[in-house]
């Protein structure tokens, strides 16, 4: 595959939280807004792409039995570079994702794109995969979050968008509202891709 | 064995290198992530406490030792001045004493004569709806122009301060805590101005 394809798959045809259905703990949890999705989405594609590069150029060191012990080392590095950087310059953010940043370690779609590409590919295309994906991510979770806010609190990045007599439907803020947010957008690519 | 040995290595490599970048990235962070956390934790009760300044008081914090506790360690003060023109106009830092619960975390503005410019409680874990009402305006109001004298007391015991009604402990606890404050101003004032 080349490397456009590499990247653009991660963009619609394999989106990590809507058709993998990966990585959806972070996805559900953080997106009670749309500034919050992407900051969530930033961080993890950063995370992602250095981790891809890293585990790329080692992917002949590596001995095959220690491999997943390895990666997590790596990726687990670069999380801890993102929370320190993070409450170094964005604070509020940082409060906000809390928990979620470090649980970034744990996030199955770094792990599955280390072991599933990075380790079998060289730099350049796991840099594009990684982008691509990551990217895919971030889209994801700004376009959920949006929605949610959007019809959960009538305001999009904080600003007031649905008008004054809008009555805000607050269970989309809660957890059943990003489930049943996540099964619409399920759905709905689901029609899309069997129209095509 | 030689993939045994193999395994170690890479291992004990790519942990140590990791190890590393993260000790640099730690360090290199170090101040600006305290500056945040300030900034963000600190700065309402400082702003809430110095009525007007010019300059960044958390950016122009001064770092005090005095004296040591119990423990022979020495006490570190954070104090932040406020300036206006250059000059240092009154000064904020935290104090703490025992209220009904637990500690309660004042911050304390005090302009250069003494006298208080303003309170702010910040950390608190009193009984809702009976003494966490000392974080009211109505109740920390009443410490603004006060100095360390008999008036700065509840009004049981004499002073000019009433005590938020069913919260005479919590309303004590932050009296003692801005008495304390007061207490340690004129070796701060030394350092400071």
């Amino acid at each position: 595959m080349s490397v456009a394809k590499e990247f653009t798959k991660g963009l619609w045809k394999e989106v990590p939280p809507f058709r993998l259905v990966l990585g959806l703990c972070p996805t559900l949890a953080v997106t009670t807004a749309a500034e919050n999705g992407l900051g969530m989405g930033m961080a993890t594609t950063f995370v992602l792409v250095c981790s891809n590069v890293i585990v790329s150029l080692l992917r002949k060191v590596i001995p095959g039995k220690v491999r997943i012990a390895a990666f997590i080392v790596v990726i687990a590095s670069f999380v801890v570079i993102v929370e320190l950087m993070m409450q170094a310059y964005f604070y509020p953010l940082y409060k906000i994702l809390g928990i979620f940043i470090p649980l970034i370690v744990v996030n199955c779609i770094i792990l599955g794109r280390a072991e599933a590409f990075a380790s079998k590919n060289t730099v350049i295309p796991s840099i594009a995969d990684g982008l691509g994906m990551g990217l895919g991510f971030t889209f994801s979770l700004t376009f959920l979050g949006g929605i949610r806010e959007i019809f959960g609190n009538g305001t999009l990045f904080g600003h007031a968008i649905m008008g004054a007599s809008f009555q805000p439907f607050s269970v989309l803020l809660k957890a059943p509202g990003a489930f049943v947010c996540l099964g619409l957008i399920l759905g709905a690519m689901n029609l899309i891709s069997a129209r095509k | 064995m030689r993939e045994l040995v193999k395994m170690v290595v890479v291992l004990t490599v790519i942990c140590a290198a990791s190890g590393f970048v993260l000790s640099y990235v730690n360090e290199v962070t170090q101040a600006p992530r305290e500056y945040q956390l300030l900034k963000y934790v600190q700065e309402p009760s400082i702003k809430a406490v110095l009525r007007s300044y010019s300059n960044d008081p958390i950016k122009d914090r001064i770092e005090l030792t005095m004296g040591t506790n119990e423990k022979g360690e020495p006490i570190k003060k954070t104090v932040f001045p406020a300036k206006e023109n250059g000059k240092v106009v009154a000064i904020a830092y935290g104090s703490a004493a025992t209220g009904y619960h637990g500690p309660i975390d004042v911050m304390v503005g005090i302009d250069p004569e003494g006298k208080l410019t303003g309170i702010s409680v910040m950390t608190h874990s009193e009984t809702p709806g009976l003494g966490a009402r000392v974080v009211e305006p109505a109740f920390t109001e009443q410490f603004a122009g006060l100095e360390l004298s008999g008036q700065l007391n509840v009004a049981a015991q004499g002073g000019k301060i009433s005590a938020v009604s069913g919260a005479t402990l919590s309303s004590n606890g932050v009296v003692n805590a801005v008495r304390s404050a007061l207490e340690v101003f004129p070796e701060v004032k030394k350092e400071v101005f």
